[in-house]
């Protein structure tokens, strides 16, 4: 029976069309660290066709105990992790659509445009704030995952994170109070001297699953009524996932923080537009159009002497 | 190269509502969106930011089109390309399901108005919308002197993503 079913067969209830729109959709991904490997790989087992991953660090043995994709065989060669994720994805994915950013994702903002949704698997508040932004900007859904440890004392840690759809026009990291000025001012201060932070596989393995469930979502729905905002709070010690209490009540708030005026950028001139667009089509059309092969032009050139009579 | 038109869920369930709403003499209503710009390469995209009606007054009674609008309507919309430097674009709707096109006298009048707003924007493409309840397909220009194109891709940012292609 089940050599007959093809691979996606068991997730059919994404909707007829949902193996085409699947692969039709192309993610941004941000950080491919303990939370971005996990949501590569299950992105190509979910049949997913583009991607842009974004991360500028090569693999090393500290990051072993939760990098998906990751090998020993990798620490030596210092493989970069979007190596590492293009190999996953090529591993799952017939024809993908791969763009692979070794560096800050500001230099690839352009391909980011492209993407049906990004997701932010970063560290620090700033970085999801800009990245956020710049997906308000562009009216892309943003999904932001992030775990921590705390030192409760006396040999005892808890284990925290999130999860938050940030959809355009609804609540956003600020209104959720994950992103605020003193989290930022902290940060800033810390410059340098962060260190190294706990990380551990399964709980980067929970707020990655609940990110591609809500990608599914967003691509190919399953059932109808699904929240354009969504604020999850996870409880590593309990082992929960629960609804932050900002989600019900601000369902349908507006957000302050990203006027609907700031789409778009605000030097967008369709005059140079234009002319690079005409730029563009004319180097493309030298590129297409070549001299016909010597061959082929003793060929026409004997059929026109034969036309006015001349012998070459 | 491709025109991507993004616009949020939420608006355009409140522009369909608008439209929807009936005239005392107009058979249909119209109104105007505004635009925020990106590019990438030959990419464009139009990032909708909100919507404007045409106000009850500014409509001139002529019974041989669905809705004609007064000079103050076009007056207000090229003092808000201006004043906020947006693209503009001209909405109405035709109702009914599957992918709208426009008629003979929409093409006739966009191609009398739409230019006008490069006098006052002349850095933003500008254009015109036509609605069904289920689907948009729009006109951009990108010169005023220049022929129209068609808008490709188009997706309503909401739950669920909602994209098509105009056929």
């Amino acid at each position: 029976m089940e050599d007959r079913m093809s691979r996606f067969d068991r997730q059919s209830f994404l909707g007829p069309d949902s193996e085409s729109k699947l692969h039709g959709a192309t993610i941004g991904l941000v950080g491919l660290g303990g939370g971005g490997s996990h949501i590569v790989q299950q992105s190509g087992h979910l049949g997913i066709g583009g991607y842009v991953v974004i991360d500028p660090d090569h693999i090393t043995d500290t990051n072993t105990n939760r990098l998906i994709g990751g090998t020993l065989a990798d620490i030596v060669p210092a493989t970069a992790k979007v190596a590492i994720a293009e190999r996953q994805i090529r591993g799952l994915v017939e024809i993908p659509r791969i763009i692979t950013v070794r560096d800050t994702w500001h230099t690839a903002i352009d391909d980011l445009k492209r993407c049906d949704i990004i997701i932010g698997a970063v560290d620090s508040f700033i970085q999801r704030e800009q990245l956020e932004r710049f997906a308000r900007r562009h009216l892309i859904p943003y999904i932001d995952i992030g775990m921590d440890v705390h030192d409760l004392g006396k040999g005892q840690y808890l284990i925290g994170g999130q999860v938050i759809l940030s959809m355009p026009g609804k609540p956003c990291l600020r209104c959720c109070g994950l992103v605020t000025d003193e989290r930022l001012t902290q940060e800033a201060g810390k410059y340098g001297a962060a260190g190294s932070r706990p990380q551990v596989v399964w709980s980067n393995g929970v707020l990655a699953s609940t990110a591609v469930g809500l990608v599914t979502q967003l691509l190919t729905p399953w059932f109808k009524g699904i929240p354009g905002f969504v604020y999850l709070d996870y409880d590593g010690n309990r082992g929960t996932l629960t609804p932050n209490d900002r989600m019900g009540l601000f369902q349908n708030k507006v957000c302050s923080h990203h006027p609907p005026d700031e789409t778009g950028d605000p030097l967008f001139d369709v005059r140079v537009f234009d002319r690079l667009r005409a730029d563009m089509a004319l180097a493309k059309l030298k590129a297409s159009s070549k001299p016909a092969p010597v061959s082929e032009r003793q060929t026409l050139w004997l059929s026109i002497s034969k036309i006015f009579g001349r012998k070459r | 190269m491709t025109i991507h038109f993004k616009i949020n869920r939420s608006l355009l369930e409140t522009i369909r509502r608008d439209l929807a709403r009936p005239h005392h003499f107009a058979r249909e209503r119209v109104g105007f969106l505004s635009a925020g710009l990106s590019s990438a390469a030959d990419d464009l995209w139009i990032l909708v930011r909100s919507y404007r009606p045409v106000a009850e007054g500014d409509y001139l009674d002529d019974p041989s089109v669905g809705a004609m609008m007064g000079p103050d309507a076009i007056r207000k919309a090229l003092q808000w390309a201006m004043a906020e430097g947006v693209a503009i674009f001209h909405a109405h709707t035709h109702c009914g399901r599957g992918q709208p096109g426009f008629s003979g006298v929409d093409l006739r009048e966009q191609a009398k108005f739409v230019p006008n707003f490069f006098q006052l924007a002349p850095q933003c493409p500008h254009g015109a919308l036509v609605l069904s309840d289920t689907y948009l397909h729009g006109n951009i220009w990108l010169d005023a002197n220049k022929p129209y194109e068609v808008i490709t891709d188009f997706v309503q940012v909401g739950a669920p993503l909602y994209s098509w292609r105009t056929a």
